[in-house]
């Protein structure tokens, strides 16, 4: 109730913000139409920068909300301004194509671009941007840019009529089924296609593994590209047809969508700007607005109800439409096709096509803002809700099992709470199993968490891939889930997004009150193997709780444990750990510490008062312990007595350095960690 | 609070290279408004600028947005 309260108070005060940016923006409406030059360039002013600004930012938003090609607001909102047509379309083309590519070459690397596919359409895809951009500027040169801001308005009403109506259509379709799992299936026309033989003209590609004649995919690619060069859109065109004509599964066709966006992109970027058409200052502004907005629209989808994209999807499509019909009158009459309208009737029809651009902005803006507040606050609140539980269950099994080691109320030792970390690669497999192990052995509370490493700024033209990748993620947990649960423990799972993959794994550990992390090793050789995994190796530097890392092949049975001291308050954190893991798993801890051989006479006497003092500790603990003072470099002394006693889990302290510190005076941790054949857990306090 | 400052520093260090570029752009704006009249093989100058441009405020912008912890849903299974 009181969060219904709070997002309608939020929803009123957006509203009353954007009844504000109307007022403002009404009174300036036609004060914006820019001086423009000969060229089509004009004198960019303040309020211009901050208009181009804004419209950028709602416009990215809109677009990352939608996925694929939602820019189309950018170029009627930059015609609004006087901007000619023709620039307009080659500065909204020339702000987008960049991010294509990167997030292309992301996509590339998983594996979800068919290139041949992708390469087939771009090439003619490019034929359509050089045809629509030649037409283009045609008209422009013969009828002047009255003709040419006409000719765009017309194929803008066209395509949002039709875009935009089924778009609503959907969502309401969509809002009574309650959004089903959308499971790829290979409609009617695709299967109809693939039936056609065309001698000399088929191509076998990955994606659908069928053989298509390349007769069917030019009119696609062409077309894709024609819109592209004539109103800056193209994804509408080109992806929905390469799901539906040519069965090609969703998110394939979103990623190689990228490749055919940038295709366009450059190209018509190119032509407009060899022709001298493009204005590369209003391109920059709008990609300082849309950067920020696209990525916000691109992480909100992931808090939204599918029919609500394509409700605002349908909406603002709409409200441009009815923008750029409301211009027709105007060009028409300009261009003396129609009786001349009065000064006053030119007033009121551009007064009213601004006004519906506002309109599409703030409404844009007003139902996204609006949905992902409220889909936040709905996640908030169920996590909240389930952290709740999992903590009154924990509590139960605490009182349950007392007085064990585990409600203990020092968190050195603890090993209550595991959460590994599993990336779907062969080295994570090993700290899975190792992790249900551990948590058998200590009757601890799994977790397991996957990181999607999401970069909006690569995901926003194409926003179901993130969908798919948590589908994919989600089905690798469920199975370990399921392993976990087959071994008698209770598991959970989760899939954070990031940029760093250390700090989500950080994170997920400071909320879970985790208290060891597992995580694999990759089977690294020479440097690397020195260096280990850089998250690895930024997880133990940052994260507060111990780390457990499980080497390729690694098997943590309880033959012996080796703890490592130097009389440090690490040391002697990683003696309390040891034992702790001994009395798991009823092993012999071997105890040791290293004295460099130029320091031998000075250390060794200190090093027996250190080892007697931890020793005395583990033997009250009930610990059966094996003393050895080694010499020599300490973590290639630790690793040679290591694989000599047939030690199966390594326990180092660590010091927690990050950053230079690290880099300059390195740390015997990471080398053990790097070198070692069996398990090591860093013990941290 | 080593990892916020980490992070504040990389975000702060990108908003400030892409504020120097928006900058120039700004000081230079009337020779590239000249550049983009004449057209040609100008347009090199355009698309280095549109991807440079585009690499540094786009990673600005998603390292702001996840300094602000503005990040996709964690999917709890």
């Amino acid at each position: 109730m009181i969060i219904r309260y709070r997002t309608n108070k939020l929803f009123v005060i957006i509203g009353l913000c954007l009844l504000l940016f109307f007022e403002g923006s009404s009174a300036q409406a036609l004060e914006l139409t820019a001086q423009v030059d000969s060229g089509g360039f004009f004198d960019l002013q303040l309020e211009h920068v901050l208009f181009l600004l804004i419209v950028g930012f709602i416009g990215g938003l809109v677009s990352g909300f939608m996925g694929s090609d939602g820019t189309f607001l950018l170029t009627p909102a930059m015609m609004s301004m006087g901007v000619p047509a023709i620039t307009a379309v080659a500065s909204n083309m020339c702000h987008k194509f960049p991010r294509a590519l990167v997030g292309f070459l992301k996509r590339t690397k998983s594996g979800q671009v068919d290139i041949k596919l992708g390469l087939v359409m771009g090439i003619f895809a490019s034929a359509g941007v050089l045809y629509g951009a030649s037409v283009q500027t045609e008209i422009r040169q013969v009828f002047g840019d009255v003709a040419s801001n006409l000719y765009v308005s017309i194929a803008f009403i066209v395509l949002l009529l039709v875009v935009g109506g089924y778009a609503l259509y959907d969502a309401l379709k969509t809002y009574q089924l309650d959004s089903g799992t959308k499971k790829h299936h290979v409609t009617k026309l695709a299967r109809w296609v693939y039936s056609i033989n065309i001698p000399g003209t088929m191509m076998r590609f990955p994606s659908i593994d069928s053989k298509v004649s390349v007769l069917f995919i030019i009119p696609i690619g062409f077309f894709a590209g024609l819109l592209a060069a004539t109103i800056a859109v193209s994804g509408f065109i080109g992806i929905t047809a390469m799901i539906y004509v040519l069965g090609v599964p969703g998110l394939i066709a979103s990623a190689t969508g990228l490749l055919i966006v940038f295709i366009i992109g450059l190209g018509g970027t190119i032509i407009y700007a060899i022709d001298g058409f493009l204005d590369i200052r209003l391109a920059m502004i709008l990609l300082a607005g849309s950067a920020f907005g696209v990525q916000l629209g691109t992480v909100g989808t992931t808090y939204v109800k599918d029919f609500m994209i394509k409700f605002v999807m349908g909406a603002t499509m709409i409200l441009v439409l009815l923008n750029r019909a409301f211009k027709v009158p105007v060009y028409l009459s300009d261009m003396g096709k129609i009786e001349p309208l009065s000064e006053r009737a030119i007033a009121i029809l551009d007064y009213a096509s601004f006004v519906m651009l506002l309109l599409a902005l703030g409404i844009g803006l007003v139902l996204i803002i609006y949905a992902i507040i409220k889909g936040y606050i709905r996640y908030v609140t169920q996590r909240i809700l389930a952290e709740e539980q999992r903590v009154f269950q924990a509590i139960t099994v605490e009182e349950e099992l007392y007085p064990t080691i585990i409600t203990q109320l020092s968190p050195t030792g603890r090993f209550e709470r595991i959460l590994v970390v599993s990336d779907k690669s062969k080295s994570s497999a090993y700290a899975e199993r190792e992790a249900i192990k551990l948590a058998q052995r200590t009757d601890g509370i799994l977790s397991a968490m996957s990181v999607v490493v999401t970069n909006p700024e690569h995901e926003s033209l194409a926003r179901e891939l993130i969908e798919q990748e948590n589908r994919d993620v989600l089905t690798h947990l469920e199975t370990f889930k399921n392993k976990a649960i087959k071994a008698g423990i209770s598991c959970e799972t989760s899939v954070r997004h990031g940029i760093q993959v250390y700090q989500e794994i950080v994170n997920e550990a400071i909320k879970n009150q985790t208290d060891v992390i597992v995580m694999g090793r990759r089977g690294y050789t020479g440097l690397k193997r020195v260096m280990m995994g850089s998250n690895t190796a930024k997880v133990i530097g940052y994260a507060k709780c111990n780390i457990l890392i499980v080497p390729p092949m690694a098997l943590i049975e309880g033959r012996k444990i080796l703890v490592a001291v130097d009389g440090s308050r690490h040391g002697d954190i990683a003696a309390h750990a040891a034992a702790q893991m001994a009395k798991y798993f009823h092993a012999p801890v071997l105890l040791v510490s290293v004295v460099y051989s130029e320091m031998k006479k000075s250390r060794h006497a200190e090093t027996v008062e250190i080892i007697k003092r931890v020793e005395s500790f583990m033997n009250k603990e009930g610990v059966s312990v094996e003393v050895e003072i080694l010499g020599g470099k300490p973590a290639q002394a630790i690793i040679e007595v290591a694989n000599n006693k047939g030690v199966d889990l390594i326990v180092v302290g660590s010091h927690g350095r990050t950053g230079l510190d690290k880099m300059l005076m390195g740390s015997v941790s990471d080398r053990v960690i790097g070198h070692a054949e069996c398990a090591v857990l860093v013990a941290k306090g | 609070m080593e990892k916020n400052t980490g992070a504040m520093i990389q975000t702060v260090s990108l908003g400030l290279f892409s504020l120097v570029l928006y900058f120039l752009l700004y000081y230079f704006n009337e020779p590239i408004l000249d550049l983009s009249k004449q057209g040609g093989w100008y347009f090199i100058v355009f698309i280095a600028i549109a991807f440079l441009f585009s690499l540094v405020h786009g990673a600005f912008a998603s390292h702001f947005w996840d300094f602000l912890g503005v990040k996709a849903k964690s999917v709890k299974g």
